[in-house]
């Protein structure tokens, strides 16, 4: 310790030790990838994937056992129940799974610790979003492979069943990712959870409600009827999981599915929600106080 | 030579300035106690020593670099515990410092050596491979502690380490930091509450209050400024005299030296010797 404040000589004084002059840090990918794996591992040891896994498969066998077995078509519409149900709940249940994934950590001191390591915090974001994701993913395929088998056992599995399959998982990663990101933003996990429950009221219940209505009272135009859907993941999984079914009549489904959106911009508008929420999260957690 | 170097540091959040102005130098291989009451800016100025925060003005050195220029390159040497850190209950202590070392770049070669080294610093070996949701405060503590030694680093920051542990806790984590110090050149700087703790472990001191920096000095200095030459008089003299001395420091070396002919030398208080910063 010094006798005399710093500020009359202690910083000309040669310091004891020098910081590396090269950046010695771990390689991004091998620490994002260290992250995930770490969630991952975590989520398998507190049963999380299995939870899910087994929620998925509930609903599927669930929606095929009560589809009958009225062949092809009947599978068909198997599908296009199992969607209508998914567009409900995949949001709600990818919420849910991500909504603590960073304002939990912090509150149970485990994001001081990893912040306090040499990883940058965009990493650790980043890691924990891609190590939710494969829970999710897995789950979903898991889940809903249940489902799946059991129509292939009765000879019924139609592709359709499988376009469910892809556009839940990118459903899904487009929830986590802005749960991830509302996680960022939340000061207490009960924010974060708040915030988690009445974004699935608005893309679950209201937005297209919303949307048809506007188009119905002219208020828009039916060209709005295209960003309408891409403006909501929930409305875009839904349309993208029902464009593979070729018996799609009446109601709202059938409505959306005529918004003429292709394939390709679906899934495109899910991948950019995907990675802007998560781009985002890892934007803003650098101005998170832990 | 100095490990950490702050010069007029400064951080508000607001209104309420957190850190006044804060200029101090702490010495390479000591331990430094950092004192003061709840909200005095302690945590705000470990904040900002690894770079959590960005001051408002002023810089803060460690290792003679600026912590705002540094980057990730401080916590190549710097280890930080902080105050209320936590671990995922499902994984063991060993998994535990086994993924910090892989984040920290640890060679994969060396990995179980250094995390068993590390379990080993801080009494856990036979703990390693139990669950984290199973150890109680002092072992999480002593966990936080292994995982910032992992990297072998010239400065240890920790943040109350002892808060909340019961009396074997506290003795168990200072006999750590004993060994710690006298095994190797490390320099670590401890906030804390518990003027025992610094009596114990610290070879210099500093005391802030409301963001002011109100001693800055050997431990045996801080003892001498109150009555009967104990450390809680010392501060107590120190925190009383405060609302009359705001903004002013006193250096233990000051205080050695003849009173200067001032009006605060006149009212023999202990502000009398304090040099404005």
């Amino acid at each position: 310790m010094t006798d005399v404040s710093a500020e009359e000589e202690g910083v000309t004084e040669e310091p004891a030790f020098s910081l590396p002059t090269g950046v010695s840090e771990g390689s991004a990918l091998d620490q994002v990838a260290t992250v995930a794996r770490l969630e991952f591992a975590l989520a398998v040891r507190n049963r999380w994937a299995f939870a899910l896994a087994a929620l998925f498969a509930s609903l599927s066998v669930l929606v095929v056992a009560l589809g009958g077995q009225g062949g092809v078509v009947r599978a068909d519409a198997v599908v296009v129940s199992l969607v209508e149900l998914s567009a409900l709940l995949l949001p709600l249940v990818a919420l849910l799974f991500g909504y603590d994934a960073v304002v939990g950590s912090d509150e149970s001191g485990w994001l001081g610790v990893l912040f306090a390591l040499p990883v940058p915090r965009s990493r650790i974001v980043i890691g924990t979003y891609l190590g939710r994701l494969a829970v999710f993913t897995g789950a979903v395929v898991a889940g809903f492979g249940v489902g799946g088998l059991w129509l292939a056992a009765q000879g019924r599995f139609t592709p359709a069943y499988l376009g469910l399959i892809g556009a839940a998982v990118l459903g899904g990663a487009a929830f986590l990712a802005l749960s991830t990101l509302l996680s960022t933003l939340a000061a207490e996990k009960t924010h974060a959870l708040g915030g988690a429950l009445l974004l699935w009221v608005w893309v679950a219940l209201v937005h297209d409600l919303v949307s048809v209505g506007l188009i119905a009272a002219d208020i828009v135009g039916p060209d709005w009827l295209a960003v309408f859907v891409l403006a909501n993941p929930a409305t875009a999984f839904r349309v993208l999981a029902l464009q593979s079914v070729p018996t799609v009549t009446g109601g709202m489904a059938d409505v959306l599915v005529g918004s003429g959106v292709t394939m390709p911009v679906l899934v495109a508008a899910l991948v950019a929600w995907s990675v802007a929420g998560t781009w985002l999260a890892s934007r803003l957690v650098r101005r998170r106080s832990v | 030579m100095h490990a950490i170097a702050t010069t007029d540091l400064t951080k508000r959040y607001g209104d309420v300035t957190a850190l006044d102005g804060v200029s101090l130098s702490i010495e390479a291989g000591t331990t430094f106690g950092l004192l003061g009451t709840n909200g005095a800016g302690k945590s705000t100025l470990f904040k900002l020593l690894v770079g959590h925060l960005t001051p408002d003005s002023g810089t803060v050195t460690v290792g003679g670099t600026d912590v705002t220029d540094a980057g990730h390159r401080l916590r190549d040497v710097v280890g930080y515990v902080p105050e209320h850190a936590g671990f995922p209950d499902a994984l063991t202590g060993r998994e535990v410092l086994g993924y910090h070392a892989r984040l920290r770049g640890v060679p994969k070669a060396e990995r179980a050596d250094r995390v068993a080294a590390a379990l080993g610093t801080v009494g856990l070996d036979d703990a390693a491979d139990r669950r984290v949701g199973g150890y109680s405060n002092g072992m999480n503590r002593r966990l936080a502690l292994a995982s910032a030694l992992l990297d072998r680093p010239r400065l240890l920051l920790l943040d109350e380490p002892t808060a909340g542990l019961d009396p074997l806790g506290v003795a168990e984590f200072h006999r750590i930091l004993d060994r710690l110090r006298e095994e190797s050149d490390l320099t670590v700087v401890l906030t804390t509450h518990v003027l025992a703790e610094v009596e114990a472990l610290c070879d210099d001191a500093a005391v802030l209050h409301d963001g002011d920096l109100l001693f800055d000095g050997a431990v045996g200095e801080l003892r001498e400024l109150g009555e009967g030459d104990e450390l809680e008089a010392g501060f107590g003299a120190l925190i009383a005299d405060a609302g009359g001395s705001r903004g002013e420091t006193v250096s233990g070396a000051e205080r050695e030296q003849p009173a200067p002919a001032t009006g605060d030398a006149e009212s023999g208080q202990p502000a009398s010797a304090e040099v404005e910063r």
